[in-house]
């Protein structure tokens, strides 16, 4: 016993009840909760081994000074030729001077609203990211006030989605529930977030088929790599979008490097998830006809590179959902290419 | 006797081969054991876990329940027709309209649920229906199946020496001092084989009664007898000062061959029955009566799970090990009565039950087995408070005691509410073992069942519980999938 505090009772009647002095504890206002912090344990345990941190790199901050001040000087150049050609214009015709002066000023003015548009799409991507590693950590050390925040504020993310209103009701409904954290984020990830794996699964196994089909059909090696490079762009913000983030330029970057650190780490793992089929497939496929096998394997890449980014895009961990796998992403490329011989 | 032994085997195998091929083809079942020892809350948890299948509440843990995936679940007949059926409409009346706890479990009883539900997506799809087959028995009568690898003079020898244990010396003296007028080498008396048996009953009551508040001296049918009270193969008591070899014709013979008896007639035809086809384990423990009483009952706690758990037929099941001798791949162990504690303590519960199934659960663990813990209330009879209290700010659970619990100076008739702040559980789960709990910091009183109205259609109400669905979700969810 460490606080001393005796076991009592206390009478609830009814002018007591009436009076603040008992009350039904509400939900907002409970205190942070004793926290045991330990390892997780059983359901849990299918929570871990996911996550994907955007690992921050340290830099020699030589080479960043140098790109700031090569940065600075750009610009200056750039401020005054336009400012020269500007005066130029006025002292050849005063009209044209006006008119330029009008054009830099709407130039200015699209500038400023691609970086406000840059920066709230950073911004919702960052928040994506913060959903994450509060899950992460709720998760890690079995946080019931931590667990119950990550979720209000997933519920709120995905405020302006009318399809999963009926989702949020249900969360709503359990919010007064005693549950465990690992319950009520898993509730939470099935009730918004399966609908959404589903389109993101669809959306890799299309593209995932298209790549294999251009690269199996192009004349030219570069027509294939350009196929390639553009299904991935257009395939990471398409998974970018049914997750709610709105990347602009910036933040397609930074989620792009995130992908492929995140392919890069689990590649290794992924691999011996389906390596003797792959292998085999290809194989087979291959000796049938080179074009097919390349198409195969460009195909298989593009799933990987979107399983990274859907787990780079996704804002919760897996918890009760089962993570997909290549199989269920590609398994068509694969059976197919098994089958190609048969046929 | 190793025929006999095969012989049994390959029959339960055959048994167990018929109902495998049954499961895989025709219609997928699923056996769950109940179990906990007594005054654990079985008949509760039962009750409720049919409540709610039955009324296809949404529950949030519980998968297939909060996807809208259960269509239907209704009570048919149950396939053994020598095991009573559980009374689960009485149970239940008894708790929402009478507002007492039903009466404990002092005999196994069983039913079957048939549960149709729709298959979440998948590589197979579309409707589907599981056999659910609740076992429910007093778990005394698992602490008989260390029974069955004794023999009468080692078990002798054990009990007499299990009275030499701290704190028992006062409940055992009676009893001791009994055991010195019987003469194992004497004539062979029925009434004197009634007296030491009665004598060793009054003892094995005491322990219970005493300070250890749970019994793990078998036979476990001796306070549990079920429909056997009285028979002669529960009419005997170990002897002190036994010979090397018992003459039939002796009192030690008599005793020794009715404890013989209530093995292979008792013990065996149960663990054969009953207990070896279990799929799925729930083993219900009370956690907070032990930690009231102190570390010797949690000790005494300890022994008896670990016992529990060694008696179990556990692991992961192979294509061979299904089809032949299933094995239980899955047990939870679930504190019970959580809503006696402010939610705020739970996770300390379950660090408490953690630390005292620890031993067993690293064992079943081994075996491939999933084991989880659970800190739960099969029925939710309190709400949560916070009360102010001078400079004090306490989190406690408010409802309504039964009559005559005592809190403090205040003594309850059963009808007026309360906010209760049951005392603090230590941070440290192993602080308890050391003795850090002093006796009376933490008071635990009875509350009556919630109060549950049926709703204006005249359906019944729906019983508040705390991660039931959890335990649901853990014992048959995947089954559900």
């Amino acid at each position: 016993m460490t606080s001393g505090q005796k076991p009592r009772a206390f009478r609830i009647t009814p002018e007591l009840a009436a009076e603040p002095s008992v009350i039904t504890t509400p939900l907002a206002a409970r205190p942070p909760q004793a926290r045991i912090v330990d390892e997780p344990f059983e359901i849990v345990d299918a929570a871990d081994g996911v996550a994907v941190p955007v690992a921050p790199r340290s830099r020699s901050p030589w080479g960043t000074l140098f790109l700031s001040a090569v940065g600075g000087l750009v610009s200056l150049g750039v401020g005054l030729s336009v400012e020269r050609m500007i005066a130029d214009l006025f002292q050849a015709a005063p009209w044209l001077g006006w008119v330029a002066l009008a054009l830099l000023g709407l130039a200015a003015l699209a500038l400023l609203a691609i970086v406000v548009r840059e920066l709230a799409g950073l911004r919702r991507e960052r928040k994506i990211e913060r959903l994450r590693q509060s899950a992460l950590d709720a998760l890690a050390t079995r946080d019931h006030t931590g667990a119950q925040a990550v979720v209000q504020a997933l519920s709120t993310f995905y405020a302006d989605r009318d399809t999963l209103s009926a989702g949020r009701a249900r969360i709503d409904a359990a919010a007064d529930a005693i549950l465990d954290v690992d319950d009520r984020i898993g509730l939470a990830e099935h009730e918004l977030l399966a609908g959404l794996d589903r389109q993101a699964r669809n959306a890799i196994a299309t593209t995932a088929k298209q790549v294999s089909a251009v690269t199996a059909l192009s004349p030219r090696a570069i027509v294939d790599v350009a196929f390639v490079v553009f299904a991935a762009v257009r395939l990471l913000r398409r998974i970018a979008a049914i997750y709610g983030g709105r990347p602009g330029f910036l933040g397609f970057l930074r989620l792009g490097r995130a992908a492929l650190a995140h392919l890069t780490v689990t590649g290794g793992m992924a691999v011996g998830e389906s390596v003797m089929q792959q292998v085999l497939g290809l194989g087979i496929a291959a000796r049938v006809s080179a074009k097919l096998g390349e198409g195969v394997l460009n195909g298989l890449m593009t799933a990987r590179f979107g399983l990274a980014a859907l787990n780079v895009c996704r804002p919760l961990p897996f918890v009760r959902e089962a993570p997909p796998r290549l199989a269920d992403v590609a398994g068509e490329l694969l059976r197919s290419a098994e089958a190609e011989p048969k046929s | 006797m190793p025929l006999i032994d095969l012989a049994a085997r390959a029959g339960s195998a055959v048994k167990a081969f018929a109902e495998a091929s049954h499961d895989l083809l025709v219609q997928p079942t699923l056996r769950l054991g109940v179990t906990g020892l007594a005054r654990s809350g079985k008949t509760v948890f039962t009750t409720a876990l049919i409540h709610h299948l039955v009324e296809t509440h949404a529950l949030p843990a519980f998968a297939p329940a909060q996807e809208g995936r259960l269509r239907r679940a209704k009570l048919v007949p149950q396939p053994d027709d020598d095991v009573p059926r559980f009374p689960f409409e009485e149970h239940f009346a008894t708790l929402t309209e009478a507002r007492c706890w039903p009466r404990s479990t002092d005999r196994i009883s069983q039913f079957r649920l048939e549960i149709a539900y729709e298959r979440a997506a998948g590589w197979r799809t579309g409707p589907a229906t599981l056999m659910l087959d609740v076992v429910d028995y007093p778990g005394e009568w698992l602490l008989d199946l260390a029974l069955i690898e004794t023999s009468y003079t080692a078990w002798s020898r054990a009990t007499i020496g299990g009275t030499r244990r701290p704190g028992r010396a006062a409940v055992a003296a009676p009893w001791l001092a009994a055991l010195k007028g019987f003469d194992p080498n004497g004539p062979l008396d029925e009434v004197a084989a009634e007296r030491a048996s009665d004598a060793f009953k009054t003892y094995l009551a005491g322990l219970r009664a005493g300070p250890e508040a749970v019994a793990t001296t078998p036979p476990g049918r001796f306070l549990m007898p079920g429909d056997l009270a009285g028979s002669p193969a529960l009419t005997f008591a170990p002897l002190d000062r036994l010979p090397e070899a018992i003459a039939p014709d002796s009192l030690a013979g008599l005793m020794e061959r009715r404890f013989e008896a209530y093995k292979t007639k008792v013990v065996t035809p149960f663990f054969r029955d009953h207990f070896q086809r279990v799929d799925r384990q729930i083993v219900l423990v009370d956690v907070l009566s032990a930690v009231d009483a102190g570390p010797t009952a949690l000790a005494e706690l300890e022994e008896a799970l670990d016992a529990v758990l060694l008696s179990l037929n556990i692991g992961r099941n192979t294509v061979l090990s299904r089809l032949f001798a299933p094995r239980a791949d899955r047990v939870l162990f679930a504190a019970t009565k959580a809503d006696h504690l402010h939610q705020t303590s739970h996770d300390r519960l379950d660090a408490l039950l953690r630390l005292l199934v620890s031993r067993a659960m690293r064992r079943t663990e081994a075996a491939g087995a999933r084991v989880g813990t659970v800190a739960l209330a099969s029925v939710r009879a309190t709400r949560e408070t916070t009360v102010h209290d001078g400079s004090d700010t306490l989190r406690a659970v408010a409802g309504t005691p039964e009559a005559g619990e005592v809190v403090g100076d205040e003594v309850f008739d059963g009808n007026s509410e309360a906010a209760i702040f049951p005392g603090e559980l230590p941070a440290h789960a192993e602080a308890v073992l050391e003795g850090a709990v002093e006796p009376g910091s933490l008071r635990f009183p009875r509350f009556r069942p919630p109060l549950v109205r049926p709703d204006g259609l005249g359906r019944p109400g729906h019983l508040p519980q705390i991660r039931l669905d959890r335990a649901m979700q853990f014992l048959i969810g995947d089954r559900l999938a």
